[in-house]
């Protein structure tokens, strides 16, 4: 066990390199990532020109939703690690990792936690600048920001995307090409997920079936928590379904790739 | 002439290509609508709250968002899938063989691949555009038609122009898969009303990269008749994009060095 631990600060280490090694790219995804922000604040602000809230919302309010997804997605979004565990099963390149005595699961989170920390670095100048350009323009509410419920969140949300990232890309052990049910899945998160607007806007009872759903702890409850948008019952409920839905997950990844390994073979490698 | 059957010839080579792997077409189709579905949703979500954005009620913002999801689905279906293969190409050293066939490498990259799917949701696109028309109570002549899809084209000139220039920065940076992520959140503008930006924004999505022109102008076409101001700025900034685009494309050319660049 102690010889696992010892090995993923080298594999971090590894991730990190292989995140920076094509810095442009990089950086041009970062440069990109603040986009959306600026859209959003323009088509709000046509929303609110005629009224100050939309729902529970202000446009402060939903310009800070926003802008604290950014980070939710900076800290959380798996980046190519769906495609590179699908390679890595298609063209039989486990062959190499499975003779390591480093639990696979293990291994991709460290890589996972890597590609993460290399794309926060990288994605807070950008963010930092949208913000502070939005925050010239209007009262953002950044006071009522809540780091003790939103870190818990944060991590339970980065741990929910891990481990159904992990679920989707196993299923290269059966499927010739899981790109599309990738973007399937992406497609679902976006929607269910509270990326394209806060839930909280849905008519109430699409609102409440939709927070049964793991898309919603990924993206909106970290967010809807930073932001201090909810109750104290509700943020300790939505913990709890977050946790069990990664739980859940995880545990269905550990069958995934039990089965699968039975029936993964590979020459050479 | 030459260039138009070179291009059918590359078409039907690429549709026999694509044929081959049918269930991958449906299942594509199912993707593409899934992101399709979102849009609608989240105008579903907006006009429950509200009556009108910048002037836009719901239905003209339905003939907004599918005019938009009928270029980016043509784009996709015909041009893109080349276009984004460039990178590949200039990493590999496999532009070569572009460049030494007898016509505009520009024109062989953009032109040699199809996706079939795309078609498919670019009719469902048609299907609600003609939905949200009639519920508009709209009728428009076969002219106004014409002149319409006469934008679209124009439209896809810019979606051309600003891929095209992206990934032309292929040939200064080695790994250049982040332009496609660029290209999806540069194109999140082309579906916001015209009359919701102001300031440096509009300027800039007008004339430099005239991405509010795109769906806006031919859906105010269609919505409120012809618009000979926006409508001139939208060719005349179209064409010029393009021009750019493939002058950018040629320059980076000139610092690629085969295989071994």
């Amino acid at each position: 066990m102690s010889a696992v631990l010892r090995a993923l600060p080298a594999v971090f280490s590894l991730g990190l390199q292989q995140q920076l090694a094509y810095r442009w790219n990089y950086f041009l995804r970062s440069v990109f990532s603040a986009l959306p922000l600026l859209v959003s604040w323009v088509f709000w602000g046509a929303v609110f020109r005629e009224r100050a809230t939309v729902g529970n919302y202000t446009l402060a309010g939903i310009l800070t939703y926003y802008a604290v997804l950014l980070v939710v997605e900076a800290v959380c979004q798996p980046s190519d690690d769906d495609f590179q565990i699908s390679r890595e099963i298609r063209e039989g390149m486990l062959n190499p990792i499975l003779l390591r005595p480093l639990p696979y699961g293990l291994y991709r989170a460290a890589l996972f936690a890597a590609g993460r920390s290399a794309y926060l670095l990288a994605a807070l100048i950008p963010v930092s600048l949208s913000l502070f350009l939005v925050s010239r323009a209007m009262d953002l509410n950044l006071a009522r920001l809540s780091l003790g419920y939103g870190a818990p969140a944060l991590l339970g949300a980065a741990l929910l995307q891990f481990s159904l990232t992990l679920c989707l890309s196993l299923c290269s052990f059966w499927l010739l090409d899981v790109s599309a049910l990738i973007f399937l899945v992406y497609a679902l998160e976006f929607l269910a997920g509270g990326h394209v607007f806060p839930l909280d806007l849905l008519p109430p009872p699409l609102f409440a079936v939709v927070r049964l759903l793991p898309f919603a702890y990924e993206y909106w409850f970290p967010a809807a928590a930073l932001c201090g948008n909810l109750s104290e019952g509700a943020w300790k409920a939505g913990l709890c379904l977050q946790y069990g839905w990664a739980f859940f997950f995880l545990v269905l990844a550990h069958f995934l790739w039990k089965a699968g390994l039975r029936r993964f073979t590979a020459a050479g490698g | 002439m030459q260039l138009l059957r070179l291009w059918l010839l590359q078409l039907r080579y690429a549709a026999t290509r694509e044929l081959m792997f049918r269930a991958n077409f449906f299942v594509w189709v199912a993707v593409e609508l899934a992101w399709f579905v979102i849009q609608l949703a989240f105008l579903g979500v907006i006009y429950h709250h509200v009556e009108e954005v910048a002037g836009w009620r719901r239905n003209e913002m339905i003939v907004l968002v599918t005019t938009n999801q009928l270029v980016i689905q043509i784009f996709t279906a015909f041009l893109m899938p080349g276009l984004t293969k460039l990178p590949e190409l200039v990493r590999t050293g496999k532009l070569d063989f572009v460049l030494v066939k007898p016509a505009p490498p520009a024109f062989l990259i953009s032109t040699s691949h199809l996706e079939i799917g795309p078609l498919a949701n670019g009719g469902i696109a048609v299907a609600m555009l003609v939905a949200a028309v009639g519920g508009l109570g709209l009728h428009p002549s076969w002219g106004e038609m014409a002149w319409y899809l006469a934008l679209v084209f124009a439209g896809l000139l810019v979606h051309y122009a600003v891929l095209m220039t992206l990934v032309s920065l292929s040939f200064w940076i080695i790994q250049a898969e982040s332009v496609l992520l660029g290209y999806y959140t540069l194109f999140q503008v082309a579906r916001i009303p015209r009359e919701a930006a102001s300031g440096w924004f509009r300027v800039v999505f007008t004339f430099a990269i005239p991405l509010l022109l795109v769906a806006n102008v031919p859906a105010a076409t269609l919505i409120r008749g012809r618009q000979p101001g926006p409508t001139t700025l939208f060719l005349l900034s179209g064409l010029l994009a393009a021009v750019f685009s493939t002058a950018f494309f040629l320059f980076g050319l000139r610092r690629y060095q085969s295989a071994s660049s």
